[in-house]
């Protein structure tokens, strides 16, 4: 009799043991999901605070250069992009190419002195690429976190419930190769 | 004495690869005068004194932190990562506040970045550091005048994280200290209390054992949130990569 209760304090001890062991397990990924999300929610807050730049800046470079309607639609459409996109990767992809549309209008400013001494575009332009910088410093962050938890789902033991649980990997942030760079100016006022 | 030699081996080789893993990215580490950190070597002596006696009276007082950095050159680095990176190296201002800020001049790219702190990203939004940059430093660093062009920055920035914080130079660090440094010590003291009564009652009852070794240190330490007193060190504080950047 006494032998049978022993047994069974074993087992509940046991289960008791690996009851907790799966609960902080499942903790565990649900924060490191949870600082995921959050930390992607940084990158949309400056995503979104760049979209919101940008009908200032071409407002302020029309009139300066009304020549160059082609460099400042790409602005725009581009920004227009960024606002529809909605996954993780079509953020990417759309932030890459208001990146390159940026870079390449503010290459042809270097071009308008008028424009360069203008003190409201020099502000534009420093909230810009504060912004940018901005993105780029909440994009490695958040990156660093996916790989964290990809990392944590993908080991043992975790690999084993992860899917159970319902968590999956999660997605990077990719900037688009030779987003940053930037582009050889077509400087022409013909167009 | 083979057990010796093993040993020796295996101890020179451990420093060796210290010496490579901190070779490979020299990022000047903070001196013991946190807050200047002449790397290039460009400063003179008053300069440095200057910004490390005001932002030590200001990081008492306010726990603000205002650091300069200038190094030689970016090791290949952009300018924008590097100070990003430094700052949270750093960990300049205070953990919660995010109150730090950050001039690092980069003198053979001939560039200079301010980098802003969340917490003063309101005070000091990207636009302003710029014109301010432009105003105070820029014309006086392209004619190579290191000491003039840091110290006038150094002053019109020392301004405005003076006016954001309430700092006022006349103010001895305990006037705007003096409150939560108070209810620090006070929630330290009642823990000791706490502690010292537990105690008591357990050895009472005769058995001694209910009280965890270390725990009475433990708490009393992380009620003074990682800011030594003797302090010159970063407060744990990030930035989002926010602030300006220039060519001169």
């Amino acid at each position: 009799m006494k032998k049978k209760s022993t047994i069974f304090i074993i087992i509940g001890a046991v289960i008791l043991l690996l009851a907790g062991f799966l609960i902080s397990r499942y903790n565990g990924m649900v924060t490191l999901g949870e600082k995921v999300d959050a930390k992607f929610s940084d990158i949309d807050t400056q995503l979104q605070r760049r979209t919101d730049l940008i009908p200032n800046l071409v407002n302020s470079v029309k009139g300066y250069m009304s020549h160059e309607q082609d460099a400042i639609e790409k602005v725009t459409s581009a920004r227009t992009q960024l606002m529809n996109a909605s996954s993780v990767a079509e953020k990417g992809e759309a932030d890459s190419a208001l990146t390159g549309a940026l870079n390449n209008l503010l290459a042809i400013a270097e071009n308008y002195p008028d424009l360069k001494a203008n003190e409201n575009f020099t502000t534009l332009m420093d909230e810009l690429a504060g912004t940018e910088n901005r993105i780029a410093t909440a994009r490695k962050d958040y990156n660093d976190v996916v790989k964290e938890f990809n990392t944590s789902i993908k080991q043992f033991p975790n690999s084993i419930f992860a899917g159970m649980f319902g968590f999956g990997e999660k997605e990077y942030f990719r900037a688009q190769e030779g987003a940053n760079e930037v582009p050889t100016v077509q400087f022409n006022t013909t167009e | 004495m083979k057990y010796r030699r093993f040993s020796l081996i295996l101890l020179s080789s451990l420093f060796i690869t210290l010496g490579l893993a901190t070779a490979c990215f020299a990022m000047p580490q903070p001196t013991d005068r946190f807050y200047i950190n002449d790397a290039a070597n460009i400063l003179s002596e008053e300069t440095e004194n200057y910004i490390f006696e005001n932002s030590q009276k200001l990081d008492q007082a306010t726990k603000a932190q205002i650091v300069v950095v200038t190094v030689p050159n970016l090791e290949g680095k952009d300018l924008e990562s590097y100070a990003t990176e430094l700052f949270r190296t750093y960990g300049i201002g205070d953990k919660e506040k995010n109150n730090g800020l950050l001039l690092l001049l980069a003198l053979e790219e001939r560039k200079f970045r301010v980098e802003v702190g969340y917490g003063l990203e309101g005070a000091l939004p990207d636009g302003k550091t710029g014109r301010m940059q432009d105003q105070y430093m820029i014309p006086l660093l392209k004619e190579n005048k290191w000491d003039e062009g840091i110290m006038n920055g150094y002053k019109a920035f020392f301004a405005e994280v003076a006016k954001e914080t309430g700092y006022d130079s006349d103010m001895s660090p305990e006037d705007v200290a003096g409150e939560e440094e108070l209810s620090d010590s006070i929630a330290a003291i009642l823990v000791v209390v706490f502690y010292v009564i537990m105690f008591i009652i357990a050895s009472k009852k005769g058995k001694g054992g209910i009280i965890p070794g270390g725990h009475l240190y433990g708490s009393s330490r992380s009620s003074s949130g990682g800011h030594s007193s003797g302090g010159f060190s970063g407060g744990g504080g990030s930035s989002g990569g926010g602030g300006s950047s220039r060519g001169f």
